[in-house]
């Protein structure tokens, strides 16, 4: 019986929501194939996270414990997942794509000699390979794409797939894992601008997104309240992080993260095709622009053709109104 | 420090393009050196420059992508190396890294960088293969260099934060274009690059890809979506009715 292998990472202590949606796939797929359905964790207490991981369908998990885990480096990741793959013997390993998986998909799949499908938008399993969907060309269209081997490695785009519970008894097997500190030959000396703890902008229901258009300080507030107000995540486009008035860990697009929330408000940006790379596959798209032929518009669901100084401080007093009636 | 940095002719994304029969049709035909890898190669000329270091580059492409070798070098690059494969030839990132992999045998660089992902596939996979063949320490989606002493110093961008990684050389980098403006060259620089030298050989042998493009396709389309008209405070009261409904 073949087994599919979910790489499951851990934000502040429990599964992602992208690597629970991956692992959700996966179980279908191991289903439809009577095949296992396994999940391997890489964390320090790797095995805590066990039952909530049965919920979602996992009959394995693979746990590799280890306090190297605790921050990313991508020599012991991909030294662990070697580890979890010579014990659970998976034909098909499954990732949610993140620039920590992309930091090491490659090198494991020549370390392991796996055939490697990235930052897929959906795949199955046919004819004895894996066929996946895979935007190219900055997402304008899309490659169908076919792997063959004894072992494919494939990384999913944030939000292809709904999470759904299906709980199942589940085993904790520990994989034995040593990592002698002197052949690391890297050194992680800090983190900067972490944003860890806050509302991970991938996995956020709700995005807010500012553009060129924020001018300055006072429009950077009024994204930051909109955004408070929602509840929501701020993204940001290139321009704005290249003049230093946003972090890069929110940009959104091809060089930057792709998300796909329920609603994604788009301020003073215009939609260039490698900015719409990242959130096209939103499900309702609202933009802001005082430009009627802005690109954006090609996607919107709801267009507001306006100043943003002068449209948010309604929108964000509106919305204060009616968070105040639900309440 | 010596530099080799990998560089990939890419069509313009941004050009014109359709699908017919499920393949690809370029009529416009623009081609440009990969975004990623104009950055990489920015950034070893800045870290390289008053100093005794080096910048190659190294393409595989056919004949034609000879002109992206001559941008790299017109930008500043030294010296280049193309690896020669015929037209329409289709190299997944892991026969990429193969190619490439023999080719560094023998050489002996500081850095070898890459570009984070082609803007074409995206792959985002060679830099980690090619490291991984070589045995080289590495780091991806770097936005940062600094060399300190025999080290680079990695500001990598991460998932919550930017990682600073000091790695020993020989190294391996894949860059992200957050890292600089690629300068755009004079024209002194690209008739300097005429008279550089470029080593081109054809490929004796083209490794196997494991991964195959069946077909093209155009994205699932979104429905339709419209503009809500009116002064900003019923444009906003439309639009929040709406959402609450959605
Ligand atoms: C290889 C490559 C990768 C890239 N990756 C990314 C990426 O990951 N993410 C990304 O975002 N970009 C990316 N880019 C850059 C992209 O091409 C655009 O340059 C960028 O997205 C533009 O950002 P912007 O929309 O904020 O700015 P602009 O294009 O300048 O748009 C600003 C918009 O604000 C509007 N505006 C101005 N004032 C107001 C106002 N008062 N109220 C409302 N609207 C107003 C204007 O009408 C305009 O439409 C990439 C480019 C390349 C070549
Ligand atoms: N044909 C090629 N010749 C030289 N370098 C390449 C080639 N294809 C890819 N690369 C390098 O590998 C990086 C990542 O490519 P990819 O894994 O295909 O996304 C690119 O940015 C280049 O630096």
């Amino acid at each position: 019986m073949s087994t599919i292998l979910t790489y499951v990472a851990i934000q502040n202590g429990s599964p992602s929501r992208a690597s629970l949606e991956v692992l959700s796939h996966a179980r279908q797929l191991a289903q439809a194939g009577s095949g296992v359905c396994a999940a391997v964790v890489l964390a320090p207490g790797a095995s805590g996270v066990a039952n909530e991981l049965a919920r979602y369908g996992a009959q394995k998990v693979f746990a590799v414990n280890h306090p190297a885990f605790s921050r990313h480096l991508n020599t012991p990741v991909v030294a662990g997942l070697e580890a979890a793959i010579a014990q659970a013997r998976p034909s098909l390993l499954v990732f949610p794509s993140s620039e920590g998986v992309k930091d090491v998909l490659g090198a494991l799949a020549v370390r392991t000699g796996a055939a490697v499908l990235p930052d897929v938008a959906s795949f199955v399993v046919k004819d004895g390979g894996v066929e996946a969907l895979r935007p190219v060309m900055a997402a304008k269209f899309m490659a169908r794409t076919r792997a063959e081997g004894d072992l494919v490695l494939v990384s999913v785009r944030s939000g292809s797939y709904e999470a759904s519970e299906a709980p199942t008894e589940t085993t904790v097997e520990e994989v034995a894992f040593s990592m002698d500190e002197s052949t690391l030959r890297q050194t992680l000396r800090e983190i900067v601008g972490s944003t860890a703890g806050a509302v991970d902008l991938v996995d956020a229901q709700v995005v807010v997104a500012a553009g060129r258009g924020v001018k300055d300080e006072v429009g950077k507030q009024l994204v930051e309240e909109l955004a408070s107000v929602l509840g929501a995540a701020i993204g940001s486009s290139r321009a704005v992080v290249e003049s230093g008035m946003f972090a890069a860990t929110a940009q959104i697009g091809q060089t930057g993260k792709v998300v796909s929330p329920d609603l994604y408000i788009g301020v003073g940006i215009s939609g260039a095709i490698q900015h719409v790379a990242g959130m096209s596959n939103s499900r309702t798209i609202v933009a802001i622009n005082t430009n009627p032929d802005a690109p954006i518009f090609d996607v919107a669901t709801y267009g507001i053709v306006g100043d943003l100084y002068k449209v948010l401080p309604i929108l964000i007093e509106e919305i204060k109104k009616k968070a105040v009636v639900v309440a | 420090m010596k530099f080799c940095v990998c560089i990939k002719q890419v069509p313009d994304v941004t050009a014109p393009i359709q699908i017919r029969d499920g393949a690809l049709s370029m009529d416009a035909g623009r081609v440009v050196l990969n975004a990623y890898d104009a950055s990489a190669v920015e950034e070893a000329l800045i870290l390289t420059d008053g100093t005794d270091g080096e910048v190659d580059v190294v393409l595989i492409g056919p004949e034609k992508a000879t002109e992206t070798i001559r941008k790299a070098l017109a930008m500043g690059a030294g010296r280049g190396t193309h690896l020669v494969i015929p037209e329409g030839t289709e190299l997944d990132s892991g026969a990429v890294s193969h190619i490439l992999s023999r080719n560094f045998e023998g050489h002996t660089y500081d850095v070898i960088l890459t570009g984070k992902q082609a803007q074409d596939t995206d792959a985002g996979l060679v830099g980690g293969m090619l490291a991984e063949r070589l045995g080289l320490p590495y780091a991806t989606n770097a936005v940062g260099l600094a060399i300190e002493g025999d080290q680079l110093v990695v500001t990598r961008q991460g998932d919550t934060g930017q990682e600073i990684i000091a790695l020993p050389t020989p190294c391996l980098v894949t860059c992200s274009n957050d890292m600089n403006n690629p300068r755009i060259p004079n024209l002194k620089g690209v008739m300097g690059a005429k008279k550089k030298p470029v080593d081109s050989t054809p490929l004796a042998e083209i490794p196997r890809s494991t991964i195959r493009v069946l077909s093209y396709e155009p994205l699932p389309s979104r429905a339709p979506g419209r503009f809500i008209e009116g002064e900003p405070a019923e444009q906003v009261a439309e639009l929040v009715g709406l959402l609450e409904l959605s």
